[in-house]
């Protein structure tokens, strides 16, 4: 069969072919972006002297300024500098401590707003820039458009903050390929960088976040037995205990923004300066001012004492979810640049009595990981590895007295979908209100409210004979859906819905289309470009799977499919975006139980294999 | 193709089985068959990965847990069933837990009173196995699962109040 040669860049359709894929680390202090670049994950160089784009955007009405140069600007013109952008992304204004953040913030729908000069900026937004900065580095760097890319969120980011992340992607023009957690992106660095086998603790201190994952690395395989963590804990507090001492001490104006943003950097210095001296003198003035200060190693450890013992309350609950003494740890990885604290090292050394792993450096290695992992993803790699992860949060919904009845329990390998069932409670009740909760405690008002929905048009039943079966499931990017159905009946009520935080599915097209702002003409082109690519792709599988697996068919299953498959090479030649698309669909659909049949093919394949290599040996 | 957990992990469907066999032949299919191997097929193939993984996960959480197991068992042979315990167990309960409420976190006494309730799991553990694989008695089983069920909760927190 004569395939058209239509080759997009970096989505070249050949499978051997290399293609272009990056992972980012996308911090609340830094971001990075990695990629496999001659079989070894690389950073790739935002600027030039450092590896490292700071995760902080200005806006002003001429430009919007990322990185370095926001940076600078962040005591000039604070209200205007959006820094830890990902301390509010997936949140509402109720959820946070407004006092810790030197912007003005305020209720926007389902999003927090940032009020700057130029009008109402969410951290969705903020951090799109931030992607689309390192997009740009990458497709400089690498020559060209990315096919996808991996992309990082702490382990314990709630679904509301995995989906603002995944939209934030979305928004920058990124295909996420992935969004993998960071303590296993870390792992997947040192793990197949040493070689390391056995259990291992990831200890994953950010700017903003912090978790620790429990992790057992075998040959080809790395599982998740658990993970626990904090999504309110990082780096940031720790200057936040140095800034409440200094207020307190030198009586600085808490309201004033322009002095607060001061005293805030005065705090990571002094903080950054403790990673590697034992004490600091401090002279310098801030708004009239003068401070005067040693500040010593001992005295530090006093003020953060309680934000060490959070991080070790949770790394102990992860071992009893892992069902793990601290002798029986192999290794221990340090992960992020607030593990470069003395104080944090000695703590975590002597929980588990053994020296760290820390000679990859904690600021790159999750960038690293991700790299590695996209790679793998898209077929480029020699590297035979597979991740499973697990849910960080237990997933449920609200039953009468507020109670959370939890449906899926939190460590759970993932993809899952579980059901449970419930019932109505009064005679002729025809709806039925699903509200759905993430989070361990026992009650509704405890936990993260996620989605509320209404099960409508239940036929009238006496009380208790209605069954309304509740389906949740996760995909490997940790986002749930939920489905909802009366079953005792034939009249099936069903609904379908994704939580309800964060922007919705318009909203997003809007901020896209607006975003691009390209002419009608460019977008049809370039609409039509990768439908027919999407269609290119169909077509190469289909004709794969039908070379390997045609005797999984019958005649007329095989020349259905034929058919179909011609129809779709001929729309191609159509130039016709909706004819593509069309004839896209109606190989899909025609090739739906072939594919299912190949799949279990695939598992007979995996089993069987294995019991002759068993008897070989 | 239907198939139960026991023949998608190629196993013989007993309660008594390969642990380790069963971890194997469950790492096996989802390096096989898990999305991240389908990142980029169609979308018949990513659905059906989702779809098939999702069900080893399930089918391997299912047969590792030993009451999961047993319980799976029987709902292939016969319908599930209220049961109600009989009185004497009831009674064995209550004395546990009341027993267990009188003594003192991390002691020695504590200790023994966990080893006590371990014999009793071994000694339901293989009831069941004799019930099950042996008998294919599901009534007598389901008694004796929901037995080890709350013994397996009095352990849990025996376990909790000794760390």
């Amino acid at each position: 069969m004569a395939l058209l040669q239509i080759s997009e860049p970096g989505k070249s359709t050949m499978p051997h072919e290399h293609r272009r894929v990056i992972g980012i680390d996308l911090g609340t202090t830094n971001s990075l972006v990695a990629s496999v670049i001659s079989g070894s994950p690389t950073i790739l160089n935002p600027n030039d002297n450092s590896n490292l784009l700071p995760s902080i955007v200005h806006y002003t009405k001429e430009s919007v300024l990322v990185g370095n140069d926001a940076k600078n600007l962040l005591s000039k013109d604070p209200k205007n500098t959006i820094s830890s952008a990902k301390r509010l992304i997936g949140k509402t204004i109720s959820d946070i401590n407004q006092d810790h953040f030197s912007l003005n913030l305020a209720d926007g729908d389902g999003v927090i707003n940032i009020k700057t000069s130029i009008g109402m900026k969410n951290p969705i937004e903020v951090s799109a820039e931030i992607l689309k900065t390192l997009k740009s580095v990458a497709e400089k760097n690498l020559g060209g458009e990315l096919m996808g890319a991996v992309v990082t969120v702490p382990a314990y980011f709630d679904d509301a903050q995995r989906q603002a992340t995944k939209d934030a992607c979305e928004l920058a023009g990124l295909n996420v390929l992935r969004l993998i957690n960071e303590p296993t992106a870390a792992a997947v660095a040192y793990g197949l960088d040493k070689k390391s086998m056995g259990h291992f603790v990831v200890f994953d201190l950010g700017g903003g976040t912090f978790d620790v994952s429990i992790l057992n690395l075998s040959k080809g395989l790395f599982e998740v037995l658990a993970t626990h963590g904090d999504a309110n804990l990082g780096g940031d507090d720790f200057d936040q205990a140095i800034v409440n001492f200094l207020n307190d001490k030198y009586q600085f104006k808490v309201k004033d923004i322009e002095v607060q943003a001061l005293v805030s950097i005065l705090a990571r210095e002094i903080k950054e300066s403790l990673s590697t001296k034992n004490e600091v003198v401090i002279e310098e003035k801030i708004s009239d001012i003068e401070i005067k200060e040693t500040f010593t190693q001992e005295q530090f450890k006093t003020l953060v004492q309680d934000l060490i013992e959070q991080t070790l309350k949770a790394t102990k609950s992860a071992l009893s979810d892992a069902q793990l003494n601290n002798d029986q740890i192999d290794g221990i990885i340090m992960v992020g640049g607030s593990t470069r604290m003395p104080c944090i090292q000695e703590a975590v050394k002597n929980l588990f009595k053994k020296e760290l792993l820390n000679d990859l450096n904690p600021d790159e290695v999750v960038a690293l990981g991700a790299a590695t992992q996209a790679n793998i993803l898209a077929g480029n790699g020699e590297e035979d590895l597979l991740l499973l992860d697990v849910t960080p949060l237990s997933l449920g919904i609200e039953t009468m007295g507020s109670i959370v009845e939890r449906i899926i329990p939190r460590n759970t390998t993932l993809p899952v979908a579980m059901a449970q069932e419930f019932t109505t409670y009064k005679d002729g009740q025809t709806a039925m209100i699903i509200h759905v909760v993430q989070g361990e405690r026992e009650l509704v008002d405890d936990c993260r409210s996620l989605a509320k929905f209404t099960l409508k048009k239940i036929p009238p039943m006496v009380a208790g004979a209605a069954k309304i079966k509740v389906t949740f499931q996760v995909d490997t990017d940790g986002l749930l859906s939920v489905s909802a159905e009366e079953t005792t009946t034939n009249a099936k009520a069903s609904i379908e819905v994704k939580p309800s935080y964060g922007l919705s599915e318009d909203k997003i097209k809007t901020m896209l289309q607006s975003s691009f702002d390209l002419a009608e003409e460019d977008k049809n082109s370039r609409m039509l470009a990768e439908t027919k690519i999407e269609a290119i792709q169909l077509i190469e599988l289909t004709q794969k799977a039908l070379d390997t697996d045609n005797d999984l068919l019958s005649e007329s299953e095989f020349n259905s499919i034929k058919k179909d498959l011609s129809a779709l090479i001929d729309s191609i030649k159509s130039s016709n975006n909706d004819k593509i698309k069309e004839a896209n669909k109606k190989l899909n659909a025609q090739s739906e139980s072939f594919a299912a049949k190949r799949m279990d093919r695939s598992i007979q394949k995996a089993l069987t294999g294995k019991s002759i290599n068993k008897l070989e040996f | 193709m239907t198939q139960n957990y026991f023949e998608l992990f190629n196993l013989p469907e007993k309660f008594q089985i390969d642990l380790e066999m069963l971890q194997e032949n469950y790492r096996a299919i989802q390096k096989e068959i898990h999305p991240d191997r389908f990142a980029t097929s169609s979308e018949n193939e990513k659905v059906q990965s989702m779809i098939k993984s999702t069900q080893a996960n399930d089918g391997y959480q299912t047969l590792k847990s030993p009451i999961k197991r047993a319980k799976y068992i029987l709902s292939l042979h016969k319908s599930v069933e209220k049961i109600t315990l009989p009185p004497d167990f009831l009674m064995q309960q209550m004395e546990w837990e009341e027993h267990f409420e009188t003594i003192e976190k991390n002691s020695s006494e504590l200790i023994e009173f966990k080893s006590t309730i371990n014999k009793k799991y071994e000694e339901y553990f293989l009831l069941i196995s004799t019930q099950i694989d042996h008998d294919q008695n599901w009534s007598d089983a389901a008694i004796s699962i929901d037995k080890l069920y709350f013994i397996e909760k009095l352990l849990h927190k025996i376990n909790n109040a000794l760390s």
